[in-house]
């Protein structure tokens, strides 16, 4: 599997079951939790009073943080926008205690369509953020260019905590917005390989002429300027470990409401694809040191001087012979 | 295989099989003990012969041991950078884990070398040695080849994993 999906398998299956029961007349009871990268669970419930209608609640890290990126509180209604043409998925009003938002299903109404819509949910809590940059830019585009030739930069940045020491900023300006995540490597090994893949990410738009209009990709262990005046909130002992990475965005790769999706299910997936990766690649190492140790066994085995073959030899067939339980008889 | 390693090998293997002239011998010091005398503390020097030492370059070495039952062959495999290192790091723990199959691999190698091998009388005694031979030979051959082939993977993974990431982005 090369590329991580944007939408959660086991929720859209489990969604599924549930609306093949309905159908046949036998709504399922249910109550299972699934989780999904960066510390995401899900929560799909049947209402207690009423089997039909489903409640399908998220708690991720990244909420807080993104609802911080709104002064106006605009994530809610975002959300709501976002499900609004999803036949039989409607917000919740309450929210369910231990989780951060809650959807409410009627699987009456629902169709495949508002299951994959559903299925979604974190990358849209996601790319609420992205949205607000999005925003921005087409205002600062509309900004007179200055003189001297520089860009306008957006004075806000936002700051996306996703996991317990890593988190991602977005800030606009009038011709890019630039995406920066922060990772961190836990194991030495990691560090490495993530050295490897990260010059790789750099170098190949340059190298390969079919890509090149993808977005350009910096890396490096400071901090770039964009985060100067951020203040931090991190653990000092890992910072030899964090890495940078800088994704450019031109306006080529939002300028339609399919293309922002997919720039932004793509970029909310970068740090797990990338980490995934690496895990991919020591196992696949480890499974090659596996075979070779075999093959290694094997030409020592060669060595060994065995026994029997070697009475075989020595003695002719017409002196032994072996009865029927492998015994043998010499005469 | 390279110009300069066939030498080098050869010259491993000439000495590897000069070395492999091992005798029973119980211990001077413990009543009814029979020990690798180039692992213990030795206070004999007549039990310890001069040691071998065959040199490719400074990170490629092979340190041959020799005492009168036993003999100790430490390898220093090439490790050109960080990725190298690991790899070599990793697959050498990987063999020593494994080290009861493979009879004569020592479990730590000793300071400043990659990997060591122990072999003993017994070994030669229900071994050939030739075949010892070859077999480290091979083995110094094959773990050269399987590191840089690792590490080649590696780059042509993380070069295609990052193609067809920023593929996604093109429109």
């Amino acid at each position: 599997m090369l590329h991580l999906r944007s939408h959660n398998l086991l929720i859209q299956k489990t969604l599924s079951e549930a609306y093949e029961a309905n159908e046949k007349g036998a709504p399922l009871t249910l109550d299972r939790i699934v989780s999904d990268f960066d510390y995401t669970t899900f929560h799909i419930t049947n209402t207690p009073d009423n089997k039909v209608i489903l409640w399908v609640s998220i708690r991720t890290k990244a909420w807080q943080s993104v609802l911080q990126c709104d002064p106006n509180n605009g994530l809610v209604s975002f959300l709501q926008s976002k499900y609004a043409n999803a036949a039989g998925v409607s917000v919740s009003n309450n929210t369910e205690p231990g989780y951060d938002f809650t959807l409410q299903i009627d699987l009456n109404a629902l169709n495949q369509d508002s299951i994959v819509q559903v299925s979604l949910l974190k990358t849209m809590v996601l790319s609420f953020p992205f949205h607000l940059a999005f925003q921005e830019f087409a205002q600062l585009c509309t900004l007179p260019i200055p003189e001297d030739g520089s860009s306008i930069d957006s004075k806000t940045l936002y700051a996306i905590q996703h996991r317990d020491d890593e988190q991602f900023f977005i800030k606009a300006s009038n011709d890019r917005i630039t995406v920066i995540f922060e990772t961190v490597f836990q194991d030495e090994t990691d560090k490495v390989l993530g050295k490897v893949f990260l010059q790789e990410f750099v170098d190949a738009r340059k190298r390969n002429r079919s890509i090149q209009s993808a977005p350009q990709v910096l890396v490096s262990h400071e901090p770039p300027l964009e985060l100067q005046n951020q203040k931090t909130t991190r653990n000092v002992q890992a910072d030899s470990s964090r890495r940078f990475i800088t994704f450019v965005l031109f306006p080529r790769h939002f300028q339609t409401e399919e293309l922002q999706f997919s720039s932004v299910s793509q970029l909310t997936l970068f740090r797990n694809y990338f980490h995934y990766h690496i895990k991919c690649s020591k196992a696949y190492m480890h499974s090659r040191m596996r075979f070779r140790v075999d093959t290694f066994v094997k030409v020592l085995n060669r060595a060994k001087v065995d026994d029997e073959e070697e009475d075989n030899e020595s003695e002719t067939q017409q002196h032994t012979r072996r009865t029927i339980t492998g015994r043998k008889m010499v005469y | 295989m390279s110009q300069s390693l066939r030498p080098y090998l050869t010259a491993v293997r000439y000495s590897l099989e000069a070395a492999l002239t091992l005798s029973n011998f119980s211990s001077q010091e413990v009543e009814r003990h029979n020990r690798p005398e180039i692992e213990v503390g030795n206070t004999s020097a007549e039990l310890l012969l001069q040691p071998m030492h065959v040199s490719r370059n400074e990170n490629e070495q092979v340190l041959i041991e020799t005492s009168v039952n036993s003999v100790r062959v430490n390898i220093k495999v090439k490790q050109a950078d960080e990725i190298e290192q690991i790899l070599v790091h990793k697959f050498t723990r990987f063999l020593e884990q494994r080290a009861e199959s493979f009879h004569i691999l020592r479990r730590t190698p000793i300071a400043g070398y990659s990997i060591s091998f122990l072999i003993t009388n017994k070994h030669t005694e229900t071994m050939k040695t030739s075949k010892l031979v070859d077999f480290i030979i091979e083995f110094m051959e094959e773990v050269d080849k399987e590191i840089s082939e690792m590490k080649l993977f590696l780059n042509a993974r993380a070069r295609f994993v990052a193609e067809a990431y920023l593929g996604e982005f093109v429109y």
